[in-house]
């Protein structure tokens, strides 16, 4: 491993993974959280041209001002090409087959991509109940390809999730067109803080490399199920001194999302 | 209806237009969140409510904790940090203060729902929801909702049929409207249009109430035109801690704040006490917070240059 790798922090290296997948020119559908920083590091540097849409009717036109905390943040509207309805964006830019790319975050994800943010347990009598879908059910239904991005825990991925909040490849095969989802859409990549993993002809999960501080046992181990491994897997390349620099001093100067975020939860805050 | 009258406080508003058992829809999408009515509704001690709203936020999760709700119809409720809203999960894993139904669907396709419902459409056919847990079809999880799977007429691909929602009562926080009700909002507008407009009625909550010449200048930006509303309330900073574009910030440690202040239910009855039951009204509410945190969260101007619609006072000559 070189010096450039061990200076990079693993959610450092999962948001440059997932910046390099996103290609100049193309139209995303951003979800909140991973994705915002993401994409906007795509932007910065590859893929200028990108356009940037968020769920509540958002086109950035810009680097916004502060990093938008989450896809409402207010900053959204000084820095946007067009700001409308959430049927502008989730309506006609993704249902009308204008979307490119998806990206989520989740709260778990199983062998054949499908997410749930939805509970833990049973729907009905749940032992933890989370937010629930918001856009994501409809970027995994409708963009060509979804890419999720989330900090790995073995219990955030199981075999099989409690609940479909967003479509992946169902039970694999044929079963997602099966549902009536269009061909040509679902998940492409899920980029974590241990790896990065494609998606196979069946559509089961696939390990294609590891972070370069991770081994291929130490992702396996991380997973509910015997996970599948690519034949060429490989240590993902470490972000380049250009991206680290611009992710931490451009993109997130305040560390919102590198430090802030996880300090303020639980914190005593008086008003 | 006399239009002199629809210009009231707050408490007029919401005794005079919301009732037990309503089904009510409340906009905003992050922004323009009606947290001064919200508040209200919970110091009348409405009950039985039904509350349709897709961004369900801390406002959602205090309605819940107050007991007024008893079925949800939502896409996603949290703490917007993110972090749990505590509430939310208290009534739906241990049924504190009681059971509420919830009823949920993607974000589109709420959307659609209201979109339909606005439009008295019988439904809306979509190919989202499909195959997830939504669809009731393909996956026994007890999700309750109202689509139905069918086959297209004239494709025979498999598709999802969204049932149109109406509501009894829609309200929202805007930027600005006439004492008519020709309200007028801007910033990142979400469900609103079409929620609003799938409402029998309509209250407007503005942070400043203008003359109908100045709506005229910019009749683009009108979300709900007069003849829908019932009644306007003059309710500045009505969407704290949530934001209104060219007025106010989130307030992000308050969130932070909500968090920690609710993570059990007697910690919640506090925080209804201070910021609900505590103070009469948004005014009262606005003197806890104090009017330096209130200047902290004011952006600088950022405007646009204006624009003209173009003035024509004849046609042609013969």
């Amino acid at each position: 491993m070189n010096e450039r790798a061990e200076s990079a922090t693993a959610v450092e290296q999962m948001i440059v993974s997932a910046a390099r997948l996103i290609k100049n020119g193309s139209v995303l559908m951003v979800g909140t959280q991973w994705p915002v920083i993401a994409s906007l590091l795509a932007k910065s540097l590859h893929a200028p041209d990108i356009a940037i849409c968020f769920e509540g009717g958002a086109v950035l036109g810009k680097i916004p001002d502060r990093i938008p905390f989450f896809t409402g943040d207010p900053v959204v509207n000084a820095n946007c090409v067009l700001l409308g309805n959430s049927l502008d964006t989730l309506g006609m830019v993704l249902h009308g087959g204008k979307a490119d790319m998806g990206l989520l975050s989740a709260a778990s994800v199983d062998r054949y991509g499908n997410i749930n943010t939805t509970c833990i347990g049973d729907y009905a009598s749940p032992k933890m109940r989370l937010a629930g879908s918001g856009g994501a059910c409809d970027f995994g239904s409708l963009a060509s390809r979804t890419i999720i991005i989330v900090e790995h825990d073995k219990r955030r991925f199981p075999e099989k999730v409690d609940f479909i909040t967003t479509p992946g490849y169902l039970s694999g095969k044929d079963s997602r067109t099966m549902a009536g989802l269009k061909s040509e859409t679902g998940p492409y990549a899920v980029v974590t803080t241990l790896g990065m993993f494609h998606f196979d002809e069946v559509g089961e999960m696939i390990l294609t490399a590891y972070h370069p501080s991770a081994s291929v046992r130490e992702v396996k181990e991380n997973v509910q199920w015997d996970l599948k491994v690519d034949s060429n897997v490989k240590p993902l390349m470490p972000p380049s001194e250009k991206e680290l620099e611009i992710l931490r001093y451009q993109i997130d100067p305040e560390g919102m999302y590198l430090r802030n975020a996880r300090l303020l939860r639980g914190r005593q805050i008086s008003i | 209806m006399s239009e002199k009258k629809k210009l009231m406080s707050m408490s007029d508003a919401i005794e005079q237009h919301v009732s037990n058992g309503d089904v009510l829809f409340l906009g905003g999408f992050v922004q323009q969140e009606p947290f001064a009515a919200a508040h209200e509704i919970i110091r009348q001690g409405k009950r039985d409510l039904t509350l349709s709203k897709c961004a369900g936020m801390n406002l959602v999760d205090q309605m819940i904790g107050a007991g007024v709700i008893k079925h949800l119809i939502t896409s996603f409720t949290w703490n917007p940090l993110p972090t749990t809203a505590h509430c939310f999960v208290r009534a739906l894993t241990q049924e504190i203060p009681h059971k509420v139904e919830v009823e949920e669907y993607s974000l589109l396709g709420l959307n659609l729902a209201y979109f339909a419902g606005s439009l008295d459409l019988p439904y809306v056919a979509t190919k989202t929801m499909l195959g997830s847990g939504f669809d009731w079809e393909q996956n026994d999880t007890g999700a309750k909702n109202r689509l139905r799977f069918e086959k297209s007429p004239f494709t025979g691909e498999r598709i999802c049929l969204v049932p149109p929602i109406k509501h009894d009562v829609g309200i929202i926080q805007v930027q600005r409207s006439d004492p008519h009700g020709n309200a007028q909002a801007w910033g990142m507008l979400g469900e609103s249009r079409y929620g609003l407009q799938s409402c029998q009625k309509i209250i407007i909550c503005a942070e400043e109430i203008v003359d109908t010449d100045t709506v005229m200048r910019d009749p683009n930006r009108t979300l709900v035109p007069a003849f829908r509303v019932h009644a306007v309330v003059d309710e500045p900073w009505g969407s704290h801690p949530h934001p209104m574009a060219g007025y106010y910030d989130m307030d992000w440690l308050y969130f932070a704040y909500y968090e920690r202040e609710t993570h059990t239910e007697e910690l919640f009855q506090g925080f209804l006490k201070k910021w609900v039951y505590g103070v009469r009204d948004r005014k009262e509410y606005l003197s806890v917070l104090g009017a330096k945190r209130l200047e902290s969260l004011r952006p600088e101007t950022f405007t646009s240059e204006p624009v003209s619609y173009g003035k024509h006072t004849r046609h042609f000559e013969v």
